[in-house]
């Protein structure tokens, strides 16, 4: 791994991203009002999860197909969020998982869920399942509970490679309602494609903040959007630079 | 940071002791009140999501740089522990299919096999290869050998292309829906993806082929419009796409790290 080089401008730029994001968090523990633009995609999870339980069949909530990284805690999260909901409506969540780790912090996740709306008797363990850490034996599992207990709703939240595709194709001919939420830009245009709604770039970070309006997460997107717009304005003027800025700021950018 | 062990048994004996202590700790946080648990489990993650980005963010080869590798190994050790778990957890669902004889017994029978062919075959190939059968001699295929490369080679592999392969059926059903232009977004994709398909088959190429590749007349040649469509349109927006991310995977990793965010540990 290469090291930040001191006399580049990358050695500081996560420390001044990280301190705008600080000091949204400031802001929203202050009580500050900050506000968040709609998702409709968010919006229609609890539209999903109401059309499984008129069907009378299980939602799937597939959280990627990645490790301990942070697009699976915060699909994780999401997940507990649509538990949440699952076991208000009363309806089974089926969630297939392919790592080892990611499987017992969604069962511990998913418990708490069903216990926090009073369905505790609800949660299944086994609906919690560890397919394959192989990505193709891992999306013919899921394919296959799709198919066997006919989904009514599929949530595809996470790190998706080459199944992307055939999970949603497969959900799409068996006539479910789709929400799907991936950073990984490769994967958006198969979702988008397959999917009702569909979660893209930096929308999959402010889910959780969207669907809890906690101060502390609702601070967090409001400094990561700060933070955006102060880089893309920085883009913008080195660009600038290049063309028509005098010779003496030109220098003192050039130390970046 | 540290020589691996040679001698056999001090290195049995170290994974042993290792093993107690990381059971004997997992045990102690379980048995504290949460709050004393939340608290702890903060403050590990505060300390050890510290190590990263001040080895990365600080001038090359300081003095953090020595334990690199082992503060890797002690997370991919961590990992480990709950690999066995999803174990446990297949053996239940589809010891359960089997006692019940449900009507999915059979795909239950089905891991129970290729589960134990596959381990067993893989552990002999290993550790015992002269378990049960001749021992190979130098430059001779062993039994052991034999089946793991059938069960791997000639099982796994094919099964796994055969999945992979279905990829071009559902890319072609996806694209007939993406592609209706219904709308004007629709048609601008459509008449896209025809080009940059055409700009990709050898047959395309030769449709603009008549053009001069100099002046004017060349952003008429396919692999030049496209070329720049790709270079201009798509690689920037896809940038922009992955701006938005990064910056977002900042902002959720400084939540996880300060513990401000704990639902995808502890249920919202």
């Amino acid at each position: 791994m290469e090291h930040a080089r001191p006399d580049t401008i990358y050695a500081y730029l996560p420390w001044i991203v990280a301190a705008v994001i600080g000091g949204g968090l400031v802001l929203a523990q202050a009580g500050r009002s900050l506000y968040i633009r709609r998702l409709p995609a968010i919006d229609a999870i609890e539209e999903a999860v109401g059309r499984a339980t008129e069907m009378g069949r299980p939602i799937l909530f597939v959280p990627g197909l990645a490790g301990v990284d942070v697009p699976t805690f915060q699909a994780v999260a999401i997940a507990g969020r649509v538990a949440r909901l699952a076991a208000a409506y009363r309806t089974r969540l089926l969630m297939p998982v392919s790592n080892s780790v990611i499987f017992t912090m969604a069962e511990q996740v998913l418990r708490e869920a069903y216990a926090s709306a009073g369905g505790s008797e609800l949660f299944r363990p086994e609906d919690i399942r560890f397919l394959s850490e192989d990505q193709f034996a891992f999306a013919s599992g899921v394919i296959g509970l799709m198919n066997r207990e006919r989904i009514a709703t599929a949530f595809f939240f996470g790190n998706f490679a080459a199944e992307a595709l055939i999970l949603a194709e497969t959900g799409q001919s068996l006539g479910a309602i789709q929400i799907a939420g991936t950073p990984s830009t490769l994967q958006i245009p198969f979702f988008i494609a397959a999917c009702d709604f569909t979660v893209i770039g930096e929308e999959y970070y402010a889910v959780t903040a969207y669907l809890t309006r906690e101060p502390i997460l609702v601070g967090s997107v409001w400094g990561q959007d700060l933070s955006r717009i102060t880089l893309a304005g920085l883009i913008f003027l080195m660009s600038a630079n290049m063309w028509w800025l005098p010779e003496w700021i030109k220098s003192f950018f050039s130390f970046w | 940071m540290f020589q691996p062990v040679q001698d056999r048994w001090r290195n049995v004996f170290l994974c042993v002791v290792a093993f107690v202590a990381g059971v004997g700790a997992l045990a102690l946080l379980q048995s504290l009140p949460p709050a004393h648990r939340r608290r702890l489990t903060g403050i590990v993650t505060f300390v050890v999501g510290l190590y990263f980005p001040l080895e990365f963010f600080y001038p090359r080869h300081n003095f953090l740089t020595p334990w690199r590798d082992s503060v890797s190994e002690v997370l991919r050790v961590l990992a480990a522990f709950a690999f066995g778990l999803g174990a446990v957890n297949l053996f239940l669902i589809h010891g359960r299919h089997v006692a019940r004889r449900t009507p999915n017994l059979i795909f239950s029978l089905a891991f129970f096999a290729g589960f134990f062919l596959m381990a067993g075959a893989g552990l002999m190939n290993d550790f015992a290869k002269g378990f049960l059968a001749a021992e190979p001699k130098v430059g001779q295929l062993g039994f052991w050998e034999a089946s793991y490369r059938i069960l791997f080679q000639g099982a796994l592999l094919p099964l796994t292309s055969t999945v992979f392969s279905l990829l071009a059926f559902f890319i072609a059903s996806a694209a007939y829906r993406a592609f209706r232009a219904r709308t004007l977004e629709a048609l601008l994709l459509m008449v896209t993806s025809f080009l940059v398909m055409l700009a990709n088959v050898p047959y395309g190429l030769t449709v603009t082929s008549f053009l001069p590749d100099e002046g004017i007349w060349r952003w008429g040649r396919i692999e030049n419009l496209v070329q720049w469509m790709m270079t201009q349109i798509n690689a920037p927006a896809m940038r922009a796409i992955l701006f938005g991310v990064w910056v977002g995977a900042v902002g959720a990793a400084l939540r996880i790290w300060l513990s401000l965010e704990r639902t995808f540990v502890s249920g919202p």
